[in-house]
């Protein structure tokens, strides 16, 4: 009896997930069908793909973890640059090296675009494995600092002329091979998300909850603690340098300005918006976000009512506007509009019959 | 008798203060001890220095003949010793299955491979099913999707010591389990506590305050003023000495 409730609550879940992505992709082969017209919308919607990636992996360490990372504009940076010395023509390297020239080792070093993703998170992940030995023993405040500058190092790294046969220093990279389709984009986000999901449920992601719930609780069951935050640290650092890569293709040309603290603000305003430890927040909250500003856009243009200029409609402004949303959910939605909770279809269609029939931790 | 926990002159110092003072305690296979003595004696602290949370300046701490100092506390915890706390530690967002769930983790291996491509199903399902048979033996099972941080305080209480429970210790460490219960939920707990320790093959050492209230339930008492241990033995002994009286004269007011 309780098994049958537990089973059909999941079936019902599943297939309305199937049911969202199959409905996605639907929409996205006719976008794709008519491209001229609706580039706009596809660069939208690639773009807050690639921004819900990085969004949930910043939620499973800050979420999920409890740990106060804002590394993330660094970690991208690692993956991104990876994957696009890794991919970029070989015929175009030249033309893009065209100042200092490059490295003879990279002058034909060339993966599957695929590979470059999963080496560009796997830098990062390295990065983070190596960071993490001192910084993940700091109080959480200290680590949000050092995470912080971390991600600055790396950028001042990347554009310093000793990089210059690598990461193009200062002029960065251009010619890296974009999403043939928004489907590609897609696909690869997909797969990042669903795994990101897989680990949160699984008994490694109940670990990451009780570190985030009580430090001291969770090693007196046992919880390495030390472990328990690097591994954590490194998987969300790995998909934030996938996340990167993501971008990187999705822009198709980077420097090292594009890797800026604005972009950990970006992600942050998401996780924030979204809900601190929600997986649902994270996507919805990406979307939000991404199409909001581009929405926004008009506030950036100067406006003029009866010849007047309003004077704060200015390149800058939409910022303004969204740091101002950012404070209000803080102060009035304390948890984002998610508030850790997720969105469910069982919820939505209250499907839930009584209380005590399901299974507890049917997410798992 | 065998001996579970031994701890030899064991001090530890906070800058200047000696919250602990050459302390030695020995915990014998099956006991129930108690260890006794006013606010800030130190009691709490000597939990922590045996669960590994503090590493004491000097003396030794043996757990089965082996020495746990310097050892990280989950591995301690996987050695057997498993601890309540005084102001309760719950996973409070998490729900009571997942509470019990998570502290069964320590014994079984899986990794994050298997964990998230569900290769430990094997593993998962027996944890779950171990932990709704602990839940029921406890009598939690019907609370096991509240968040645990919504129950009532008595039920807190109850799955907390679930929890330590779930990691399967020798060693059972409570800190102060009859805080803020009133005589007649204490009385219950007592029972409880003697419950557990037979169906589990428990060694229980707990902390408490009044000392009424240990009388009824620990086979040796230890008490402890100022860091210094100032008496130990019988329930009857230890009430007799003049200087427990004394000590605990002085505090009265807030036994
Ligand atoms: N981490 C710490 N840093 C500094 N001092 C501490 C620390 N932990 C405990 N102490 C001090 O050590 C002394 C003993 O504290 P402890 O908590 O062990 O007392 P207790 O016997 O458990 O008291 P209570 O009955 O109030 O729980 C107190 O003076 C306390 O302030
Ligand atoms: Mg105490």
């Amino acid at each position: 009896m309780n098994k049958l409730n537990f089973k059909e609550k999941t079936n019902i879940n599943l297939l309305m997930y199937l049911a969202i992505i199959v409905v996605s992709v639907t929409i996205l082969i006719f976008l794709d069908m008519n491209k001229f017209q609706y580039n706009y919308v596809i660069s939208i919607i690639e773009k807050s793909l690639v921004y819900a990636v990085v969004a949930l992996s910043m939620n499973i360490v800050t979420g999920f973890t409890g740990l106060f990372s804002l590394g993330q504009a660094g970690f991208m940076a690692l993956g991104a640059y990876t994957t696009a010395i890794l991919t970029i023509p070989i015929a175009s390297r030249p033309n893009v090296y065209y100042m200092n020239g490059i490295l003879p080792a990279l002058e034909n070093a060339i993966v599957p675009i695929p590979v470059a993703l999963i080496l560009g998170g796997v830098v990062a992940g390295v990065f983070a494995a190596l960071i993490g030995i001192p910084i993940l023993r700091l109080k959480s405040d200290y680590l949000a600092i050092a995470t912080l500058g971390f991600s600055e190092i790396i950028r001042a790294v990347i554009a310093s002329p000793m990089m210059d046969k690598i990461t193009n220093g200062s002029y960065g990279l251009k010619s890296i091979p974009g999403f043939k389709s928004s489907l590609e984009c897609f696909a690869y986000s997909l797969i990042c998300i669903v795994i990101m999901i897989l680990i949160i449920n699984s008994s490694t992601g109940r670990d990451f909850k009780a570190v985030r719930e009580d430090e001291i609780a969770a090693r007196a069951v046992g919880i390495n603690l030390f472990k328990t935050k690097e591994l954590s640290f490194v998987v969300s650092s790995f998909f934030t340098g996938i996340g990167g890569g993501l971008l990187a293709m999705f822009m198709r040309s980077i420097d090292s300005k594009t890797f800026q603290i604005t972009l950990t603000y970006d992600i942050l305003l998401i996780v924030v918006l979204g809900g601190i430890g929600s997986i649902t927040g994270s996507i919805v909250g990406a979307f939000f976000v991404t199409a909001g500003k581009e929405l926004l856009r008009f506030f950036d243009e100067p406006l003029i009512i009866g010849g007047v200029q309003i004077p704060l409609f200015k390149p800058g402004f939409r910022m303004v506007i969204f740091s101002i949303l950012l404070m209000i959910v803080v102060l009035f939605f304390r948890k984002g509009l998610l508030g850790g909770k997720e969105l469910s279809f069982n919820k939505l269609m209250k499907v839930r019959r009584k209380k005590n029939l399901d299974e507890p931790g049917g997410n798992a | 008798m065998e001996n579970v926990l031994r701890l030899t002159d064991m001090s530890i110092a906070f800058g200047g203060l000696m919250a602990l003072d050459g302390l030695n305690l020995e915990v014998n296979k099956g006991e129930i001890v108690a260890i006794i003595g006013p606010n800030g004696a130190g009691k709490t602290t000597a939990f922590n220095c045996i669960t590994g949370i503090y590493t004491p300046t000097s003396g030794n701490i043996e757990y089965l003949g082996e020495s746990i100092i310097n050892k990280e506390p989950s591995d301690i915890t996987k050695k057997g010793i498993a601890r309540t706390f005084q102001n309760i530690r719950l996973f409070k967002e998490l729900s009571v299955f997942e509470n019990v769930l998570i502290a069964m983790h320590l014994r079984y291996n899986d990794n994050i491979f298997t964990s998230t491509f569900r290769l430990n199903k094997k593993m998962e399902d027996e944890m779950r099913e171990e932990t709704k048979k602990l839940l029921d033996s406890q009598d939690l099972y019907k609370y096991r999707n509240d968040v645990a941080g919504s129950l009532p305080y008595g039920i807190q209480r109850r799955l907390e010591i679930a929890r330590a429970l779930a990691t399967s210790p020798t060693l059972l460490l409570l800190d102060e389990p009859a805080a803020g219960m009133n005589p007649q939920e204490t009385m219950e707990l007592t029972s409880y506590i003697k419950k557990i320790r037979d169906e589990f093959g428990l060694t229980v050492l707990l902390i408490e305050h009044h000392m009424d209230l240990v009388m009824d339930i620990s086979e040796r008492i230890y008490v402890i003023d100022f860091g210094k241990l100032i008496a130990k033995g019988t329930a009857e002994e230890v009430q007799n000495n003049p200087k427990v009286i004394e000590a605990y004269l002085g505090v009265q007011d807030d036994a």
